[in-house]
This record gives C-alpha cells, structure tokens and sequence, in this order.
C-alpha cells in the first residue's frame, strides 16, 4: 500500500508542475485583468499544436517546441485580448468571463477546422521508466516536470528581479496607482496576457508531449487548473503553484479510492470545499 | 507659477458635477493648502490635476504644459507627484519594491534616489524588505509620500495626508512636508486638520460646492474670525 501511494504521490507531483504552468498564468491574469480567462483553455490546445508542429514538421527538440508553444499561444492571447477583451475592459467580470469562453470555443474549433479531430503525438524518443526503489518515473515526464519547474524558475527571475516584474506586480494590485506612478498599465495588460497564455501553451505542449493532443486538450484540464489557482487563491502565483501540486498529488490519490476516470471530479470537490472554509484560498490576498 | 488651474469643470457622471469652476494656483517652492467643508470638490479638485479624471471644461496648466485630460503616467512623466488618501501603496510589494515603483520613470537616477530617500526616512531602510501591508497607518503615510519623491518632482499633490494617523504621526508628517518643501519642491494638499494645514501653508484656498470662497495667505485665513468660525472648527 505504502509503495502506492508514494508512487501516485510522484506521480502527482510530476503532473501537479505541469498543471502549476498553465495555473501561474490563469492566476497572474486574474491578478492584473480581475476575471477569469477560460479561454487558456484554447490557448493551451494552440500552443500544443504550435509545439507539435515544431517538433513533428521542424524536428525541434521538445524544449524549442516549447518555446515555440509559447510564442505562438502568447501571441494568439495579446490578440484575442485585443480583438475581444480590450473593447469590454470595462464590462462586469461574468461579461468577461463569458467573452473568453468564446474565444476557447473560437481557438479549438479552428484547431479542429484545420487538423481535425485526431490524437496525434509528438515525435519524441521511446524510452524505459526509471526505477528508484519502489518507484517507476517515465524520463518523458521527469523531463515535463524539469522544463516546467524552469519555466516557473523564470518566470519567479523575471517577477522577483525586474523592473518590469515588479511593475507586472504593482499592477495587479492596484493599477489605478501604477498609472499614477507612470506605468503604461494598458501595456502591462498585454505583457500579462502574452505571458500569461504564453504559459498556458507551453503547459500545452508539456501535456502533448506526455500523451497526445486534440483540440479539446486544454478543455480536459482547465477545471484543475481553475481549481489549483482557487485552492492557492486566486491572484497568488506561490498559491497557484502550490494549489497545482495539491491538486496533482489529490487527483492522482483519488484512484486509490475511485476509478481513474473520475479523477477530473477532485477539481470540483477541490473548488468546493474552497468555497465552503477559506474563499481566499491558501494563499488568497486580504484586503488591506 | 508651477501650476495653474483656470475654470475647472468635472463631475463622475453625466448629471453630476462637482467643480463648477475652481480656479487656484501654486507657485515654485510654495505650500498651498485647499479646505473647506465635505462635498467642497476638494479631492475632486486634486483628481483631476493629476489625470485620474478627465475634466469637462478648464485648463490645468503644469510648468507650462496643458494636462487636462491628459492620462495620469503623463502628469506623472512631467514631474507631477499624486499621494492618494488611501490605497497609496502596493502591499504586496517590499517597501524597497515601492520606492523603485515610485521611481519607475527615473531608471537612471533609481538607485541614488533610493538612498537618499532611505537616508531621509531611516524606518524605511530598517523595514526595506518588509511587506508595505506590514506597516501602520503613519508608516504608510510616510512611504507614499517617500514614494512619491522618488520622481523628484517638482510638484506634490497630497490628499488629505494626514487622515486616519494619530497626533503625533500627522506632526511628524507635516514637518516632512516642511522639508520636502524647503528642498525646492512645490506642495498642493487637502487636508482635514485644516489649522494645521494653515500652519504650515504659504497660501490656501477655500472652496465651497464646487466654487472659489475665499483665498489668500494662510495666516491671513487662519487668523480670520469668519473663516474660523465657518470653516476652521473656532
């Protein structure tokens, strides 16, 4: 018993950094934009088209088709924001919750006019699990779990130690004070929303790259990447982290007690649960 | 004259109007106060010289420059220093982390500043890697004023600096205004404490529901029986 948990623990664990990527960026953008963007969702499954394409066309190594997925789904989000979210900047919250739902709808529809509805893999090496003990690790998600806990490395660089980081920061917590202090917020906006899918594709291509990818993709996970940014608290990058490896460690242990299928069900017990005892989240920020 | 506001017109909503008029000025190296009772237009006053709300009719000339209308990271760009009453800070951010927001439009003379203002302000440098949301109302006060100096502007807006601090906070801040004031920098505030205000003010206007009163030299004002009684508490 005790070799399954630990094994579904690494398990979770491996998946939970994948799930931090794309949660870091849903909850930097409900930090600085102050609704939540489903359309991640469309952005993951562009980005993993985007990387797939650099991978299985190009024969990129999967961390430049990661850097590819990036790119693209950043792009893809500085676009959309523009085209769709900027004329409603002032609209309530539920309005833009919904108008970013449309834009998922929009993205993998697209994504199915042009490549169908077929899985479709990367083109990345075979290899054996890795056995420590009691534990099997598949290199391919060992290596998911790295290129994701660097990207977060990053990204906690660039918040942390640079002027733009801090004026990402200030920003969302207060932007009528940022424009005070001179910061382009309109432009912080747009930085927040390539950076913020940018990750959302690359958790994107992480996913592909660890089983296949379809349109739907990123529909699949969006409830536990909402889920992970609720439990940390929404707005908080350490929670977000924190709330995906809760998460990812929860969902995996879940299979002890019930069928594998229904893992998807522990991001609504998780949101629940949230909601009932702490709305804030782990780390939810208080009103000062 | 640093800043000169001719015939200011502004409200929040289509009906609304606040200013109906407001007229001031503030000179280089001047303290000038704006008081008079709630609903007066004051903080309004103050929003719409530093860009936060766009006037309907008016001039707000700065150093020489027509901002009305312009967004606040411009009134910012051109040397102009807006401290709200409240929310004055990032609280998540270290307060070394707020001084260099306050600095954002100055990366080349961020560093020396932040020294210097730390030089000024010795609890901040002690308290550098603290969380602002860790700090009590006068600390507070005194970061966004500090913040605020980053820019080394050449005018100071404060609204109402010393709402909310204990007595022996808001004196410790008016002698910082003082001192901002003696170092070259022009200072435009609202603020409740109106005698105190007067104490340290040069000029000071008086509004009421949106128009000029009265205005003149702060002793003056303040040693006025009407305006004592009417407007100063007796």
């Amino acid at each position: 018993m005790i070799e399954t948990i630990l094994q579904l623990a690494a398990n979770g664990i491996m998946s939970g950094a994948v799930l931090a990527v794309a949660a870091i960026g849903f909850t930097m953008m409900f930090a600085v934009l102050r609704f939540p963007n489903f359309s991640l969702a469309g952005h993951m499954a562009g980005g993993a088209y985007a990387g797939w394409i650099a991978n299985t066309m190009f024969g990129l190594p999967l961390p430049l088709a990661l850097l590819c997925g990036f790119l693209v789904a950043g792009g893809i989000g500085v676009a959309s924001d523009f085209i769709v979210l900027r004329p409603l900047r002032r609209a309530a919250p539920i309005t833009l919750a919904i108008a970013s739902v449309a834009i998922s709808l929009f993205i993998e529809n697209a994504l199915r006019f042009g490549f169908g509805n077929d899985l479709r893999s990367f083109d990345l090496p075979l290899a054996r699990d890795w056995v420590i003990g009691w534990l099997r690790l598949g290199p391919q998600q060992v290596q998911n779990a790295g290129l994701a806990i660097v990207a977060m490395l990053i990204l906690f660089v660039i918040f942390t130690f640079t002027q733009t980081g801090r004026a990402m920061r200030a920003t969302a917590d207060n932007a009528g004070l940022a424009a005070v202090k001179g910061i382009d917020t309109e432009k912080i906006t747009r930085l927040v929303s390539f950076l913020g899918m940018g990750l959302a594709g690359a958790a994107g291509v992480l996913l592909g790259a660890d089983t296949s990818i379809e349109p739907l993709l990123g529909l699949k996970v969006i409830l536990s990447v909402f889920a992970a940014a609720v439990l940390g608290g929404l707005g908080s990058i350490p929670g977000a982290v924190l709330g995906a490896f809760a998460i990812g460690i929860v969902e995996e242990a879940s299979q002890i007690v019930v069928p594998a299928t229904y893992k998807g069900a522990v991001g609504f017990v998780a949101i629940l649960l949230v909601l009932s005892f702490r709305p804030s989240g782990f780390l939810g920020r208080r009103q000062t | 004259m640093v800043l000169i506001v001719r015939d200011l017109v502004a409200g929040y909503g289509a009906a609304d109007e606040i200013l109906k008029g407001v007229s001031l000025s503030v000179g280089a190296g001047e303290i000038v106060s704006i008081i008079g009772p709630n609903g007066a237009g004051k903080s309004t006053c103050l929003k719409v010289i530093a860009g936060l709300l766009a006037p309907r009719r008016g001039s707000v000339t700065f150093k020489g420059h027509e901002i009305a209308g312009l967004p606040a990271r411009r009134t910012a760009a051109l040397g102009l220093a807006y401290v709200a009453q409240e929310n004055n800070v990032f609280p998540s951010l270290s307060i070394q982390e707020n001084l260099a927001i306050g600095g954002y439009l100055n990366p080349s003379t961020r560093r020396r500043r932040s020294d210097e203002i730390m030089g000024q302000f010795p609890l901040l440098r002690e308290r550098r890697r603290d969380a602002a949301r860790a700090l009590s109302g006068g600390q507070r006060q005194t970061l966004a004023v500090a913040m605020a100096l980053m820019s080394e502007p050449a005018l100071l807006v404060l609204d109402e600096p010393s709402a909310g601090l204990s007595p022996v906070a808001a004196e410790t801040l008016f002698e910082t205004i003082v001192a901002i004031k003696a170092a070259g920098v022009s200072v435009l505030m609202i603020e409740q404490n109106a005698l105190d205000a007067l104490a340290i003010s040069d000029r000071a206007y008086i509004l009421v529901l949106g128009q000029n009163r009265q205005d003149g030299p702060a002793a003056d004002l303040a040693n006025d029986p009407e305006i004592r009684t009417i407007f100063l508490g007796g």
